[in-house]
């Protein structure tokens, strides 16, 4: 008789309810942790729109009571580092003349590179690529000095374009690796036929290959510009306090030893330089995703 | 006849080219010096060898000709280059004047080249004639004929392959055991460097601090990683949202990451104030001021970091298992977490490793979270072997220190990148 009741009782899947408690459990757990995540961002945010006196008497989660600008303008134009106190647009254009060369230069020479080892293999191609995948892991500690004298010798040692020609060199095995990846998952037969209409290396790769790989050339942008804007090692060592991007600038400002600290500018200097790799996160979304994902899972 | 002298040819080339690196590494001995220059003299033999078995030099109609004068003229702009950096030239030539520096860099490269490109030149020209209906591809042939444009291409690759990152690891390693102070010099004074390395308090407080940051890095982002992404998998909704938020951090570099978390663990204006304000007077949480914590406070905000990239790598792992797996679980009535940890995380194991190497390789990097957030303080409490080497190579001019720690530091990579490298191709190949 029981069993009956239980057949007869209604068909098809059970009814999800919202609030199970496993629901609670599970969202609760992800809210709490999201939380976590948002806080520095949150307390940053704070921070750098209040003014000292409150900075010093309240708590750094309340929100501020009176709103100010200034720390943003202050870090901006004035903030020093140094003898310098011309804020943070100086690290800001520095870094934008870095950024831009070394992500185009560095694309245009991997994006060859991996079309050619994708479809033109040729005998000894492999070697170079192993040694430049094996470069990726090499820590930069062990080749720095001798790219420093290399800079020094052709004069370009804390000069941009010395540091644009380290980004390329360092930025290769990586975007070679993605390169030659998405080129070798495009069907052999394309490239085939191409060859059989008399295309020649160039052709190729310009009239089938580019107009092709659009997203990956994304890709390519996205891990280059935030990972070249994000580099603080390579600027330090190779420019001069003029020529400082911007990460660096921020440091110095920051960790300065003199002077009384401005916790608001501080932050606010802080967000200026976070802006751009979190404007291209967020506009990017899944492709950023994507992009450090094929960056490091077949690394 | 022409198969040996091929050989002989391409391996006499290949061997001063290896010969010419070491001499660039700084093994200036007699006898490498000598060598590039005896080994090209022996191509250039075999290539008359071949020009014999031709029966003459004719610059034949096929293409190879166009190879051969490509080439010649490449020995030309190297013979160019080569000049400018001669006294005599620039002396007649004041305008090089201000360049002077760049070509004399170029110099022995530019001589090199010069002499391995006519050397081709040569070659190609002896082939040409042996085979003018190109009948039998020979070996000289698939080298410097076959798919000429993809080869040319790959330059940039070749020469940051060997000329950026093999001649600078090596000539990095030979200068560690050298008594470099200022300047780098030659002088061989073996193990030196090393000894006095591990004998210094600053280095072994780095090592340590490396070895807890790297065991609890590995350990907790691993975790956290797959824990989140288990959550993340539950078909919840907003996942985006979600996503989006954990992985915000890795877009901020460690400069913002350290700052920000400098700013939240100060303990006059931040978390250790708010607990203090909510009652427990005698809280203390000051982990970026007390030594013995310091090291956990940065662990704190590299985990804060890079978590979100885990858990991607991770999510990514998961949503590649069957999901027929999940039913027959279901089925067997076996319970949702041992079902992750006895069927998913084995499966999961190419994930794991990449995840792991990926990681690891970051760890022994890590350097500019230390300086954005303590500076290597208090004292030397945080400090990190890269952070070693760059103050020992920028700021205390002791290069050689500098060259042995950041070896011991390739060291430590190799340690962790073999194995795995094994076990990722040298395996696949035999299986």
């Amino acid at each position: 008789m029981v069993d009956a009741a239980i057949m007869d009782g209604p068909r098809g899947p059970k009814p999800k309810k919202t609030l199970s408690r496993r629901n609670i459990m599970l969202y609760g757990t992800l809210i709490v942790i999201a939380v976590y995540y948002l806080i520095p961002l949150y307390v940053m945010v704070m921070t750098s729109l209040k003014g000292m006196p409150e900075i010093r008497l309240g708590n750094i989660f309340a929100p501020p009571v009176e709103i100010t600008f200034e720390p943003w303008v202050k870090a901006w134009w004035e903030a020093c580092t140094g003898l310098n106190c011309d804020g943070l647009s100086r690290g800001f254009w520095n870094s934008v003349q870095i950024t831009v060369p070394s992500v185009l230069v560095s694309i245009a020479i991997a994006s060859v590179n991996g079309y050619a080892l994708a479809n033109w293999r040729f005998k000894g191609a492999n070697l170079f690529f192993t040694i430049l995948i094996f470069g990726a892991f090499i820590p930069y500690q062990v080749m720095i000095y001798p790219l420093v004298i290399m800079l020094r010798e052709m004069g370009l040692y804390t000069k941009l374009f010395g540091l644009v020609i380290v980004h390329s060199i360092f930025g290769m095995p990586i975007l070679t690796l993605l390169f030659r990846n998405y080129f070798t998952s495009i069907p052999e037969e394309l490239f085939k036929a191409a060859r059989v209409d008399g295309a020649g290396f160039w052709g190729i790769y310009f009239r089938i290959m580019l107009p092709m790989s659009l997203p990956i050339f994304v890709v390519a942008v996205i891990l280059q510009v935030t990972g070249i804007w994000n580099d603080f090692l390579f600027g330090v060592i190779y420019t001069k306090p003029d020529n400082y991007p911007m990460t660096v600038q921020l440091n110095n400002i920051v960790n300065s030893v003199q002077g009384v600290k401005e916790y608001n500018v501080n932050m606010a200097a802080t967000i200026l330089t976070g802006l751009v790799p979190l404007t291209i996160y967020f506009v990017s979304g899944r492709l950023f995703v994507r992009g450090i994902a094929a960056g490091a899972v077949k690394g | 006849m022409r198969e040996l002298a091929e050989r002989g040819y391409l391996w006499c080339i290949a061997l001063a080219f290896v010969a010419f690196v070491l001499v660039t590494i700084g093994l200036d001995y007699a006898v490498l010096v000598t060598a590039p220059w005896v080994l090209l003299a022996l191509a250039g033999i075999a290539a008359v060898l071949l020009i014999v078995e031709a029966r003459g030099v004719a610059l034949a109609a096929n293409r190879f000709k166009w190879y051969a004068i490509g080439w010649v003229v490449a020995a030309v702009v190297a013979m160019g280059l080569w000049a400018l950096a001669q006294k005599d030239v620039q002396a007649a030539w004041p305008a090089l004047k201000s360049f002077r520096k760049m070509w004399n860099v170029f110099e022995p490269f530019a001589l090199f080249a010069a002499a391995l490109f006519v050397l081709i030149a040569i070659g190609i020209l002896a082939i040409g004639t042996l085979d003018k209906g190109m009948h039998q591809p020979g070996r000289l042939e698939r080298t410097f004929a076959v798919n000429m444009s993809a080869k040319v291409a790959a330059v940039p690759m070749a020469f940051t392959a060997i000329g950026v990152f093999v001649i600078s690891t090596g000539w990095t390693i030979y200068h560690s055991f050298t008594n470099s102070k200022l300047l780098p010099k030659s002088q061989f004074i073996g193990l030196d460097q090393y000894e006095r390395l591990w004998s210094t308090n600053r280095w072994l407080v780095s090592i340590e601090n490396l070895a807890i940051y790297g065991i609890c890095m590995l350990i907790f982002s691993l975790v956290i990683g797959f824990v989140l992404a288990a959550l993340m998998d539950q078909k919840i909704r907003f996942e985006s949202v979600f996503r989006t938020i954990f992985l915000y951090p890795f877009a901020l570099s460690f400069i913002v990451t350290g700052l920000v978390w400098q700013w939240l663990l100060t303990p006059e204006f931040g978390v250790q104030k708010i607990v203090r304000d909510l009652g427990f007077e005698n809280f203390t949480f000051d982990p970026l001021f007390n030594a013995d914590w310091v090291i956990y406070g940065i662990l704190f905000a590299a985990l804060w970091q890079g978590t979100g990239f885990v858990m991607v790598l991770m999510l990514a792992g998961l949503r590649g298992i069957d999901q027929e797996i999940w039913k027959a679980a279901r089925v067997d009535g076996i319970p949702m977490w041992k079902t992750y940890i006895f069927i998913v995380i084995p499966m999961m194991r190419p994930v794991f490793v990449t995840a792991l190497v990926i990681i690891a390789a970051g760890i022994i990097k890590v350097y500019d979270l230390v300086v954005a957030q303590t500076s290597g303080g208090p004292g030397i409490a945080s400090e990190v072997p890269a952070k070693y080497v760059y103050d020992l190579m920028f700021g205390g001019q002791n290069l050689g220190q500098g060259f042995a720690a950041s070896t011991m530091m390739l060291v430590s990579v190799l340690v962790v990148l073999i194995p795995w490298a094994y076990l990722e191709f040298g395996g696949r190949k035999r299986g």
